[in-house]
């Protein structure tokens, strides 16, 4: 695997055929958003968004599982708020008043990072949106142990130290 | 280096399977034939057979071709792909931009492609 230092990142870009407001108000108006944030199968029923440098985030999302409908709330914070341009904000796992909550109580597996941040840029090309989206965790600590479950962190480690460098 | 979406999803899909990690994990170990690999689990050697079809069609495993036990050996390289953090959450975003793009349609529905002149 090359090591362009992105592995902690999810990168992605999109063109739109949208005016580059339209896309901006997809991530800053709260109808909007909820209109396609949600997994299929959830609904966001829930989000507040104080869009300014410093301002929080509340969002809930609603799903149904196989042990009845379940409610997960995540908060966050701005950091760059430049209209039609770039979009910056933290996200957490929280309780419905926006407090921190340990990613192991929501059976999240371990080394998942506590704080994530979202990172999305907008570009106007001619009357479209090209969209480059970056999703990474802070700090970005071991970023080859944080695996997607507590056992597969153990395999991963294992396959490492079976594996020439 | 680019992903592969749709050999990603059979990654992870091949991953979903608590017998299919624990048979990753023994050949972390080294390589092992079938029945060494069956050894520490209740299943049926054809059972087991089946588990590691999938994790050869994965790209998890390979398997000699010149051994009459014909050892699995893992291959890293697609493990190392998916175990990262970030990797989990990128379908995640791709189907939430799908999902956008869908309701940009419903939002502008009398926006046309440009013409070409």
């Amino acid at each position: 695997m090359t090591n362009t230092g992105s592995q902690d990142a999810v990168i992605i870009e999109r063109s739109f055929d949208a005016p580059v407001d339209l896309i901006w108000q997809m991530w800053t108006d709260p109808e909007h958003f909820a209109a396609w944030y949600g997994p299929d199968g959830a609904s966001v029923p829930v989000a507040k968004m104080d869009v300014r440098v410093g301002g929080t985030r509340l969002i809930s999302m609603r799903m149904q599982t196989p042990n009845g409908a379940m409610q997960m709330w995540f908060a966050g914070e701005y950091r760059e708020v430049v209209n039609n341009k770039r979009l910056v904000y933290t996200e957490f796992v929280s309780d419905e008043n926006g407090n921190a909550l340990a990613p192991a109580d929501m059976g999240m597996p371990a080394g998942h990072p506590t704080t994530t941040e979202v990172r999305v840029e907008f570009e106007d090309v001619g009357g479209r949106t090209k969209m480059v989206m970056s999703h990474a965790g802070i700090p970005a600590d071991s970023p080859g142990a944080a695996g997607w479950a507590m056992a597969f962190d153990k395999l991963t480690a294992r396959v490492e130290a079976h594996t020439k460098r | 280096m680019t992903l592969d979406e749709d050999r990603l999803d059979e990654t992870f899909a091949a991953l979903a399977n608590s017998t299919r990690r624990a048979i990753l994990g023994r050949l972390a170990a080294g390589a092992a034939t079938v029945n060494e690999l069956a050894e520490p689990f209740e299943l049926t050697l054809p059972a087991i057979s089946k588990h590691i079809k999938v994790l050869e069609r994965a790209g998890l495993v390979q398997r000699g071709q010149r051994a009459q036990y014909r050892p699995c050996a893992l291959d890293a390289a697609r493990l190392e792909e998916v175990a990262t953090w970030a990797e989990q959450y990128r379908p995640v975003w791709e189907a939430r931009f799908d999902r956008m793009d869908d309701y940009l349609k419903t939002l502008q529905p009398q926006r046309k492609t440009r013409r070409p002149r």
